[in-house]
């Protein structure tokens, strides 16, 4: 079987997996772990990453925060599967007795950072990339945040630290499903041109359709490099892909509750997502 | 009379040429002992930007990955302006890193409010696994360098901008947190940091023929509670006196004390009134004005 179908595959099964999550839970932010699934499918199942299957502490391993901590229970069935805890913890997600949280910590194997309010992720992360330079290691920091983490002024003063420093060794990469809580960024407080200022900043920038493997193996390989800058790969993305229901709707920024038809129409149309 | 941030950066210097896992970061904060450290530890040196938000993340990085970290620059703006980092990169995760905040109270007068820590203290008590300790001597400073190296937790250091006097030779325990100056009877002032030096070096004028005492509670967060309860028993009365407002801050702290530990001693709080100070004539004159005189704790006293 070819990468590519690999991880398509792994991404229907990530979005399956979490949507019976959500189910269970009934709270949660679908919208967002359903526009990072071929992110975080491609970065861990395509060869990105450096890790040990069962050793979520291994010292020479790549790190990955997810910043916009709402998403980080998107990792919960990938770090399941890379045997750092348990399946079983899956099915008690949000629940008192489980160990996963709907927003992530380090009290979980293989979450690196305790997130949860807005764009601490990238200035944690540049402090990992900064150790691993000094320390003369070649691991790498992969910072997946929301676009509208961009809001926030700290975004822009690691922008400046990242770049000055030289870590090229830092990856971050903007989900870029263009919701936020109350509508469409553009239209809200207008971030674009994301690209133009990012590389203003002195980062190499890589845009592509963040649902796409392709474009997402072929940005990461090309950021795979020690040119001493500071990688962003700006990924556009459809906020609840996979489920017709939920995609470009703000208000599935949070889990909505489902009719029981809704429901099976949802699982059916995850189970064919190509 | 030293700055006790040259007498924290010397140690820390001879600390750092030893272990190389010591950083000392700044954001764009100096002083004449960070030059050597600069010049001679270059590879442990970061200077931030003035960006002290991710300067706590970038900290908090670090940590995660072996560091011991140092993190250093003026007092308002390392503490209320990143206080949301402080939160959530550091206490949440529990990290070791020495947060150096410069410049207590009106400290940095006649710059007004802006540069002022004068709700600091309320701020930082609040924030969880947050030790707070406030120096009043230079002495203190050395131990407190060893202690954060020897046993690097999540610590707030809150050092004076003026130069202090060393008052201790060798008899204060850091784990104590709590040291009797001065033994008197009936009543005692409970303070830290420059307002207590500065009322030691009037103490005579103060007290007025009168037997105070005099406690340094140098560690406002955790209160050593077996350390504090002997002296909080000792006195009948208690005075606190902090170049803070009042609301949340290290006089608050003595009354949770004493209401925590089931006592009844009389708690009374001298400190600034709740507003901003944007008046001219520098530090002294404005304490002297604003409530902290010689005059104002006698007075207190008297009424004890």
């Amino acid at each position: 079987m070819s990468l590519h179908l690999q991880i398509k595959q792994k991404a229907a099964w990530l979005r399956q997996e979490l949507f019976e999550m959500f189910l269970r839970a009934r709270q949660g932010h679908p919208g967002s772990v359903f526009s990072q699934i071929e992110i975080t499918a491609v970065l861990y199942y395509g060869g990105v990453l450096k890790y040990k299957h069962g050793d979520p502490a291994w010292p020479d391993r790549d790190k990955v925060i997810v910043s916009k901590g709402h998403a980080t229970m998107g990792l919960y069935p990938i770090l399941s599967d890379f045997g750092y805890f348990p399946e079983e913890e899956l099915a008690k997600y949000g629940s008192g007795e489980g160990i996963l949280r709907i927003f992530g910590n380090i009290t979980i194997p293989g979450i690196e950072v305790t997130t949860g309010s807005l764009a601490h992720g990238q200035g944690v992360g540049a402090g990992f990339a900064y150790s691993s330079k000094k320390d003369r290691s070649n691991c790498k920091t992969f910072v997946i945040i929301s676009e509208g983490e961009m809001y926030e002024g700290s975004v822009w003063e690691t922008a400046l630290f990242a770049s000055h420093h030289k870590l090229d060794n830092l990856i971050l990469v903007i989900d870029r499903n263009r919701n936020i809580i109350l509508g469409d960024t553009e239209d809200l407080v207008g971030l674009s041109p994301v690209e133009d200022k990012w590389r203003a900043f002195g980062w190499d920038t890589y845009t592509v359709d963040g649902h796409s493997i392709e474009e997402l193996l072929d940005a990461f390989r090309q950021a795979n490099n020690t040119n001493g800058k500071p990688k962003v790969i700006v990924a556009n993305t459809v906020k609840g892909k996979g489920s017709s229901i939920m995609e470009h709707r703000p208000e599935w920024h949070y889990w909505q509750g489902m009719t029981d038809d809704e429901i099976d129409f949802t699982r059916r149309e995850l189970r064919e997502t190509p | 009379m030293r700055f006790q941030r040259d007498v924290l950066i010397d140690e820390l210097y001879e600390l750092a040429r030893h272990d190389k896992d010591i950083y000392f970061l700044s954001a764009d904060f100096g002083a004449p002992s960070l030059d050597r450290f600069r010049e001679d530890l270059a590879d442990q040196f970061l200077h931030v930007g003035i960006s002290e938000q991710n300067m706590i993340d970038m900290a908090a990085g670090m940590a995660l990955s072996g560091k011991k970290v140092y993190v250093y620059a003026m007092g308002p703006f390392i503490t209320l302006r990143c206080l949301e980092q402080l939160k959530c990169s550091l206490a949440q995760m529990n990290l070791p890193v020495t947060v150096i905040s410069v410049g207590l109270g009106l400290g940095y007068a006649d710059a007004g409010p802006t540069h002022y820590a004068t709700e600091d203290l309320a701020c930082l008590r609040s924030i969880v696994n947050c030790e707070v300790y406030t120096p009043s001597d230079t002495s203190t400073v050395v131990m407190l360098a060893r202690l954060t190296s020897q046993k690097p937790a999540f610590r707030v250091l809150r050092l004076d901008r003026n130069g202090m006097e060393r008052l201790y030779e060798n008899d204060v325990s850091i784990e104590r947190g709590v040291h009797e100056i001065q033994s008197g009877e009936r009543v005692a002032v409970f303070s830290c940091g420059y307002v207590l030096q500065r009322m030691w070096m009037n103490w005579t004028a103060l007290c007025d023929g009168a037997n105070i005492g005099l406690v340094d509670v140098f560690c406002n967060k955790p209160i050593n509670l077996e350390g504090i309860k002997p002296l909080l028993e000792k006195y009948e009365s208690i005075i606190t006196v902090e170049e803070q407002c009042l609301a949340g801050g290290f006089g608050s702290s003595i009354l949770e004390v004493v209401s925590d530990l089931g006592m009844n001693n009389p708690v009374k709080r001298l400190g600034l009134a709740e507003r901003y100070y944007f008046e001219n004539g520098g530090r002294d004159r404005l304490l002297d004005t604003f409530g902290l005189s010689t005059e104002a704790v006698s007075a207190m006293i008297r009424a004890c």
